[in-house]
């Protein structure tokens, strides 16, 4: 697995020669598309950053958390790793955050450590996904899509809560 | 977007300004500026494969990618303009090879190709749940957590992770065809 990458990388650049394309050219004229590229999604980070950070700070994700645990145990969810489904959508680094204190609760090897890893690798930051791939577009509704993903996330706990437990 | 954002941050600071009024604005500042690192870090990240990309768009290698996956696409998105085509290619490309980092520009840019309106269209929608639910197949940040934190069999995980992202996939475009119906 570890040289797949470094082949593909080698294999464009040398297609580029056997072609006699500019490779040097063709790689600035793409690298300087970053800048712009970057720029447009930059003010919709700051907005979901500032929110998250709101969100945690003020200990209301904690609140959330107490409140839907009891539902959530209805999916068999266990408790544990209900915040950790709920920040998911909103953050990395705070979900990332989450699941090294659940590790060092709970234990990498316990049935939450293991379950609370495949939630966090079977789910996508939905709201952060969405601000970054819909800024500099004109799309201000979004109908279905954060509905459908949000639900896959969800899907994706109970199923891993339920794998973690027959495999 | 707009609902969920200013209601979840009205709420937050709302409880934040009883509970601690000193750090309202640390934390607001906070967020910003870690909008500032993470820019600058994807603008490395783009900058690469961006660079990769326009490679191998000029050595045609993106055409015969579209090619490739021509059948699929045209099943799940539907009729789409030739540079989102190609868009949605690498796209697809990168996500199957696990390459996060270069999924993103390539989805943003095909984006920007399929959405005029302020409507997402049926296209951008199964784009974004298809990223958003994407299979991966080697989880490797998880891994690498639980390898530093002493677990005994760090990827003990693969198989269940596997499965679970197969499932979310696999119910994310059903769900689009459920909701927008076939493609056009």
């Amino acid at each position: 697995m570890n040289y797949v990458l470094p082949i593909l990388l080698i294999a464009v650049l040398v297609t580029g020669l056997v072609k006699r394309v500019n490779v040097y050219d063709g790689f600035v004229c793409g690298a300087k598309k970053s800048i712009d590229l970057s720029l447009s999604v930059f003010p919709y980070l700051a907005a979901v950053f500032v929110m998250v950070n709101a969100l945690h700070a003020s200990g209301a994700d904690v609140y959330i958390t107490k409140i839907l645990a009891p539902p959530f145990s209805l999916l068999g969810i266990p408790q544990e790793v209900v915040q950790l489904i709920l920040l998911r959508p909103f953050s990395g680094s705070g979900s990332l955050a989450i699941l090294t204190d659940v590790y060092n609760t709970y234990g990498t090897d316990s049935y939450i450590g293991r379950c609370a890893s495949v939630i966090m690798g079977s789910s996508e930051t939905v709201f952060y996904v969405a601000s970054v791939y819909f800024a500099g577009t004109k799309v201000r509704h979004t109908g279905w899509a954060i509905p459908i993903a949000l639900a896959c996330n969800l899907l994706g706990a109970v199923a891993a809560c339920l794998l973690c437990r027959v495999l | 977007m707009n609902t969920v954002w200013t209601v979840i941050t009205v709420v937050a600071l709302a409880v934040l300004t009883v509970a601690q009024p000193q750090n309202v604005l640390k934390v607001c500042l906070d967020g910003c500026t870690q909008a500032v690192t993470t820019t600058i870090s994807l603008m490395g990240i783009y900058c690469l494969w961006l660079g990769i990309f326009e490679v191998a768009d000029r050595c045609r290698l993106v055409e015969g990618l579209a090619k490739c996956f021509a059948p699929l696409n045209r099943w799940l998105y539907g009729r789409v303009s030739r540079a989102a085509e190609q868009y949605i290619s690498l796209n697809m490309a990168s996500n199957m090879l696990g390459v996060g980092n270069a999924a993103t520009p390539s989805a943003i840019s095909a984006i920007r190709e399929t959405e005029k309106g302020d409507t997402l269209s049926r296209s951008g929608a199964m784009l974004f749940v298809i990223n958003a639910s994407s299979i991966q197949l080697i989880p490797t940040t998880v891994i690498g957590l639980r390898a530093s934190l002493g677990s005994a069999a760090p990827s003990d995980i693969l198989l269940p992770n596997l499965i679970a992202t197969a499932l979310t996939s696999l119910c994310g475009v059903a769900l689009v065809f459920c909701a927008y119906g076939r493609a056009r």
